[in-house]
């Protein structure tokens, strides 16, 4: 059978369209992002790199999404090994909740912490008796971001850990009476590449996160306002600033981007 | 030495090895032999520690290391079993030389640096891979990965070496070398050797002795031609596959059995005590000569004659393997100048001749 649709238009018209949905799509990617560097001027960004405020958030985003970083890598690296090792009823169920804050909208994430962590919260009165008032203070940046980012790192390290060749953690167990020697010399490191890079994805996301922060924790400068939430603030009534901070945000999330995917090309023995 | 005692073992619904009994002496290299998929590998894995069995205990030199007498159980960990266990694939750890490979179980020992030193390149030398000891892996070849994973093994000083068909890592040009290179590192040690295999010329050049496994049990144990000459059971008879008849001994003639098997009647030299049981023959593949003419010169000897088809020529080197489908299969390697002389081909309708001595009968003492 002809396909007369396909022979009545000549294959250059083809290519041409095609070609024209590619570029359309990187430039629909690419524009935005360079309309960002366009607004400010080289003098301006020495001016903005002095600003008090973009410092401050900066500091604070860096504390709060390294302690998130921390604290993910703490509770999941053996969480995921966990879930990868062994069976139990109702493991599909609890693994699918593990992975849903990755697509849950941050807004019901923030809800969701609020009515666990706020004072008549689930978890709240607890919290108060030891002292602590959880919502609008920095932890509760922290709580917000590692339970929106940390999602990241269990799925990589999920498929680090259910990579391995069972032959080879076998031959480890026969010559190795410690399990914990065998997941520090032989699990972990042939897993290295998957949890380094979900650990960079975790912080990048801990880095950005917007909607659970501003929810749960509110947007308090020096003590909640993380760069996302002083981006959203400046860009009101200082958008210079704001267009700082949101530069300095493409740049970290570029940078960390291109370190996963060469991290990612690497290979075990090619070096010498 | 090894002690299998009535081990039992279940994945989900289905029973990988039923009531299993087995004994492997010092220094013996046995192999077990069967199928894919009949329980060698779990055996291996049970006898490691790696997976536990649900019934049956087992002795590793006369110390109980897993199960339950009256008076003690136990269960020891792999590593504290004194076994050395080389794998089906290349499971050398990727990450690290070949050096810290073969040391890593020595390290787990906590010796001084020295004698890890020492101990390492002692193996290096033994399996011949000295130069190698700072290549990765991936800078070896699958013979020499293997290599590597059994002086691995060996680093620990274990009594007993188990082996999980090691040699399909290799390339399949070089398993020839590698069986025969593996062959003398391990008549060399000295040691139990458990050595799992699916592929029968593979067991007689490796062992000592041959365990055939089916159905969850070891079938027979024995080396070659008891094996060959005798096997004890319509399994082992169809293991070993080609030239197995299996039938009916009907009567007494002139001194030889007669036997009916697929609606053949055959004679051989057998005990006439097998008349009225069911019987396994097997032929001994030397002896069968493939012509077109029906008749065939048995001199003073009572012979078969059976019209077949041929369904199979392999070429070799100075000969070729033929197979004849007559009701039952016969292979039998014929030199080239005799298929030359018949002109025979595959689809050829054929006459297989085989004296009544060349057949080997025995009561099937199989059930099903």
């Amino acid at each position: 059978m002809k396909h007369r649709f396909a022979k009545s238009i000549p294959d250059k018209v083809i290519i041409s369209i095609v070609a024209l949905i590619v570029v359309t799509y990187f430039l629909f990617i690419t524009i935005p992002l360079l309309a960002v560097f366009l607004k400010i001027e080289p003098d301006q960004v020495s001016n903005q790199i002095r600003n008090a405020g973009i410092i401050e958030a900066i500091k604070l985003s860096l504390l709060t999404s390294g302690a998130a970083t921390l604290i993910a890598f703490v509770l999941v690296i053996p969480s995921a090994y966990f879930m990868v090792t062994r069976n139990f009823p109702g493991k599909t169920i609890l693994d699918t909740i593990m992975d849903l804050p990755i697509v849950l909208p941050p807004a019901v994430a923030g809800v969701a912490l609020l009515y666990t962590f706020a004072p008549k919260g689930l978890l709240g009165p607890l919290f108060n008796k030891l002292g602590f008032i959880i919502p609008g203070s920095t932890i509760a940046v922290v709580i917000a971001e590692t339970f929106v980012a940390s999602p990241f790192l269990y799925r990589s390290a999920k498929v680090g850990f259910e990579s391995m060749d069972r032959d080879i953690i076998n031959s480890a167990k026969m010559l190795s009476g410690s399990r914990l020697r065998v997941f520090f010399t032989i699990t972990f490191p042939l897993s290295i590449r998957a949890i380094i890079s979900g650990t960079m994805m975790t912080w990048a996301r801990a880095m950005g996160e917007f909607g659970a922060t501003l929810m749960f924790a509110g947007n308090i400068a020096g003590i909640t306002q993380t760069m996302p939430l002083a981006i959203y603030m400046f860009l009101y009534y200082e958008p210079l600033a704001g267009i700082m901070l949101s530069i300095i945000l493409i740049i970290i999330s570029f940078s960390i981007l291109i370190s996963v995917k060469l991290l990612e090309q690497r290979r075990f023995g090619a070096k010498k | 030495m090894i002690k299998i005692n009535s081990i039992s073992k279940s994945f989900k619904e289905k029973k990988v090895l039923k009531n299993l009994s087995l004994e492997v002496k010092d220094e013996e290299i046995l192999s077990l032999l069967g199928p894919n998929g009949c329980g060698k590998t779990t055996l291996l894995n049970i006898l490691s520690g790696l997976t536990r069995q649900d019934e049956g205990d087992i002795y590793i030199d006369e110390i109980l290391v897993s199960g339950k007498t009256d008076k003690k159980s136990a269960d020891f960990k792999p590593s504290d079993r004194k076994v050395g266990y080389v794998f089906q694939t290349v499971s050398l750890f990727p990450h690290m030389r070949a050096q810290d490979n073969v040391a890593y179980g020595l390290k787990a020992l906590h010796l001084p640096k020295q004698e890890i030193k020492k101990r390492t390149e002692n193996l290096l030398d033994f399996v011949g891979l000295h130069e190698y000891a700072k290549f990765y892996p991936s800078q070896l070849s699958g013979g020499q990965k293997q290599r590597i994973a059994l002086a691995r093994s060996l680093a620990t000083e274990p009594q007993v070496l188990l082996l999980d068909e090691p040699v399909s890592a290799v390339d399949p040009q070089l398993r020839e070398s590698f069986r025969l290179e593996l062959k003398n590192y391990l008549q060399a040690l000295k040691m139990t050797v458990v050595y799992v295999t699916h592929n029968l010329s593979e067991a007689f050049i490796m062992s000592d002795r041959i365990a055939v496994m089916g159905n969850g049990h070891i079938e027979q144990i024995g080396d070659r031609a008891e094996i060959f000459d005798k096997p004890s059971s319509s399994y082992v008879a169809k293991f070993l596959g080609i030239n197995t008849l299996i039938g009916k001994a009907i009567k007494n003639q002139d001194g030889l059995v007669e036997i009916e098997a697929n609606g053949i009647l055959l004679v051989a030299c057998a005990s006439l005590d097998l008349i009225g049981k069911k019987v396994i023959a097997t032929l001994k593949p030397d002896n069968i000569f493939v012509s077109k003419s029906p008749k065939s010169d048995f001199g003073s000897k009572a012979g078969n004659s059976v019209e077949g088809v041929i369904t199979e020529m392999a070429q070799m080197r100075s000969n070729a393997q033929v197979t004849v489908d007559a009701g039952f299969l016969v292979r039998t390697r014929l030199p080239l100048s005799s298929i030359e002389n018949e002109s025979l081909s595959i689809g050829d309708r054929v006459y297989v001749h085989f004296s009544a001595d060349s057949l080997n009968v025995f009561e099937d003492n199989e059930s099903d």
